[in-house]
């Protein structure tokens, strides 16, 4: 009998593994390598071992450094806005609405939209369209193309990245909710709690698995973002919203620095996987169960 | 027990509509090949070897993709040799054609800008210097590295100011005084004088090219720029420039704000009375009703009236096909360029200014007739674009042109943004 199971498992496992290894760890454990060479990407030109040289280089990179810092700052403020608002259209969507399962829906489907065609929608919207809504209505202090400016160029992307985001986010923080048995808000209830308390004290410290889930999804998709920027302002209005991996892109596919942009990669990854690693572990602490 | 039999009999279902694609696909693929089998045992005659390797041909002006599709056509038709065309929507056909290359997966045949992308890929490229018709490409015109020839020229394309002749008389503008005259006399009217678009090559790129051409040793002083020995910002050329690029900020629209569509768009209509474009844009005017006359004269830069002509693509062989592939790569150029039918597309279907001796076009579009006017009178400048480092426009250049454009800095400060972005493209 365990014997069958064994071989069912190998039979299973085996065309996942194989990809997963073809296309995930052996790029990347290539790409460690490339991370020590100066090249330009193509076989038959010259690589020249360099050492540490790349990695040397990172640090006195400016425009590298600084689009980090701006990802590091993208980041925050988008998770902060995703999830409050990602919670409260789920504590929406939980309640006795009528129009619940429409809500739902409808919050869910920018999520369906590629990230691509997501920025061209909202280059029009932020860009033209707000700029005939501030000449038509005389607010053009509000109403101008954000995309030509460097600060409001930032929060275009915050924007439409947690429009994209908060409806999928929701989705995990109602299988959450749900999830909290009926009693344990009735015996509150029965206490005395009121809405803010029940929220705080209950169904928080319970759907603490949720926050795990969704702050992790959500720090590592913004630390990562890459459509969204390409489309919507390009890195610009002056670099001003290059973000990590778009300064990685540019280094090697535009200036054709492919082992510099390599090291740049592997720094990507350790950055990206430092912060996950510490938010799970972090979050994960805070987790309760019900006994 | 039952789910599971359920689960497996979902899994062989799945197997076997995988199974019904996949022959599918190959039923599909199989009357294809027996048709150009077909062909080929219709065409008695004609040469067997070529017959044995079939080619890609791989390139980037997506204007001509479905003219070149029915080229080929005619191509099997004519001499049973079967080649593919493959194009790309995107902005990224270097970058395919690099990967596939990279894989020893590259095309028999693709195209190359001249310039920065030929000496990237010197080591991937055929000779074709013993083409028939090598020596009479026009001279200077063909992509050359190590002394062979490894680059037949597409055509020649030009760039300046294309204007409205109702709107702007050339020799109202023939100087920077005079240039930013008519543009503040434009506005005063109602009219944008002159336009840019957001692209990074309409925006920056092309504009740049003037006041490195019209110097006399464009590619001497571009050496030195790219080592550092001379800066922008202390060449007159370049000071020049820089007013004229304040004239534009200061008296047009932004172009950050406007798109290629709309830049060409607001040309036909009359709102613009001129755009910094080149022939290549006539075919954005064909869905407008244009109710004037268009010219093309030379940026002002420094007294300048001539255009900006070069060659812009060329077609080269991969020099790591296999023998059989090479020759028929080869073969197919030579019929293009050579041939009654090859001809009849470069220069009729392709709207292509001829550049090899022999070929004539009598159709030409008013802005390619302007290009190859000023050809013909020498009134020319080259193309520095084709020599900037690799990358620079997109990565470097712009984001100066969008701090320019959103900013009041000054035409100095803007000079020294320039020359910070040099010197960043060559890793200073």
């Amino acid at each position: 009998m365990r014997k069958t199971s064994a071989g069912w498992y190998m039979l299973f496992v085996f065309p996942l593994f194989f990809i997963f290894s073809t296309v995930v760890l052996a790029p990347f454990f290539m790409g460690i390598i490339y991370s020590f060479v100066s090249w330009d990407g193509l076989p038959l030109n010259p690589k020249t071992f360099t050492g540490f040289d790349n990695y040397l280089k990172m640090l006195s990179d400016a425009r590298f450094v600084s689009s980090s810092l701006r990802t590091a700052y993208f980041t925050l403020i988008s998770i902060v806005a995703i999830n409050v608002l990602a919670l409260a259209f789920a504590l929406v969507a939980t309640t006795s609405l009528k129009a619940r399962n429409v809500a739902r829906t409808m919050l869910f489907m920018p999520y369906l939209i590629g990230g691509l065609i997501l920025g061209y929608i909202w280059k029009f919207i932020l860009g033209d369209a707000f700029k005939a809504l501030g000449e038509a209505t005389g607010l053009s202090s509000i109403f101008f193309n954000w995309l030509i400016d460097p600060n409001f160029a930032v929060f275009a992307l915050v924007v439409v990245t947690t429009w994209q985001m908060a409806g999928y986010v929701m989705i995990i923080y109602i299988t959450g909710i749900q999830g909290i048995p009926e009693e344990v808000i009735e015996a509150a209830e029965v206490d005395g709690a009121g809405f803010w308390t029940k929220l705080i004290r209950i169904k928080f410290p319970l759907i603490m698995q949720s926050f795990t889930i969704c702050l992790f999804l959500s720090i590592s998709s913004c630390f990562k973002i890459f459509d969204v920027n390409l489309s919507l302002t390009g890195g610009g209005p002056y670099n001003s919203t290059e973000m990590f991996a778009m300064n990685i892109y540019n280094e090697i596919f535009s200036l054709n620095n492919y082992g510099y942009g390599q090291s740049k990669a592997i720094a990507f990854f350790l950055a990206a996987a430092c912060l996950t690693l510490a938010q799970v572990v972090i979050t994960k602490k805070k987790e309760v169960e019900i006994q | 027990m039952k789910s599971s039999k359920l689960v497996l009999s979902k899994i062989a279902s799945m197997l076997l509509g995988g199974c019904m694609i996949l022959s599918g696909c190959s039923g599909a693929a199989s009357p294809n090949a027996s048709e150009n089998s077909a062909a080929a045992a219709a065409q008695p005659d004609a040469p067997k070897v070529e017959a044995t390797a079939k080619i890609v041909v791989f390139q980037s002006k997506v204007e001509i993709i479905d003219q070149l599709e029915a080229a080929a056509k005619d191509y099997l038709s004519e001499t049973g040799a079967e080649v593919e065309v493959r194009g790309t929507t995107g902005d990224d056909y270097f970058q395919q054609l690099k990967t596939g290359l990279a894989n020893n997966q590259g095309p028999a045949v693709f195209s190359l800008a001249p310039g920065s992308e030929v000496a990237q890929l010197e080591n991937y490229l055929a000779d074709l210097s013993d083409l028939p018709f090598a020596s009479d490409i026009a001279a200077g015109m063909a992509a050359v590295s190590g002394g062979k020839v490894v680059g037949i020229p597409y055509t020649v394309e030009g760039f300046g100011i294309v204007y409205n002749k109702s709107l702007l008389d050339p020799s109202s503008a023939a100087s920077l005084e005079t240039f930013t005259k008519m543009l503040q006399d434009q506005r005063a009217a109602g009219i944008n004088g002159f336009g840019l678009s957001q692209e990074s090559y309409f925006l920056i790129g092309h504009i740049l090219n003037h006041p490195f051409a019209v110097m006399d040793d464009m590619e001497g002083y571009m050496d030195k720029l790219n080592k550092g020995e001379v800066k922008m910002a202390e060449t007159p050329e370049f000071q020049e420039f820089a007013k004229f690029y304040e004239a534009i900020r200061d008296n047009s629209y932004n172009p950050l704000e406007v798109n290629y569509d709309k830049e060409c768009g607001d040309f036909a209509t009359g709102k613009t009375a001129s755009i910094h474009q080149g022939n290549w844009s006539y075919g954005m005017f064909k869905d407008y009703d244009v109710a004037f006359e268009m010219g093309l004269m030379g940026f002002p830069i420094a007294g300048n009236e001539k255009i900006a002509v070069s060659v812009p693509t060329v077609w080269c062989v991969n020099g790591q096909a296999s023998d059989a592939e090479a020759k028929a790569g080869k073969d197919f150029i030579t019929w293009l360029y050579t041939s009654q039918t090859g001809k009849r597309y470069v220069t009729e279907e392709f709207g292509f200014i001829p550049i090899v001796k022999g070929m004539e076009s009598s159709s030409l579009d008013p802005l390619s007739a302007e290009v190859s006017r000023y050809a013909a009178e020498g009134k020319t400048i080259g193309w520095a674009t084709n020599l900037y480092p690799a990358g620079i426009v997109d990565v470097y250049l712009v984001p100066a042109a969008q701090k320019f454009f959103t900013t009041s800095m000054s035409a100095d400060e803007f000079l020294i943004e320039l020359d910070a972005a040099w010197a960043a493209a060559n890793g200073r």
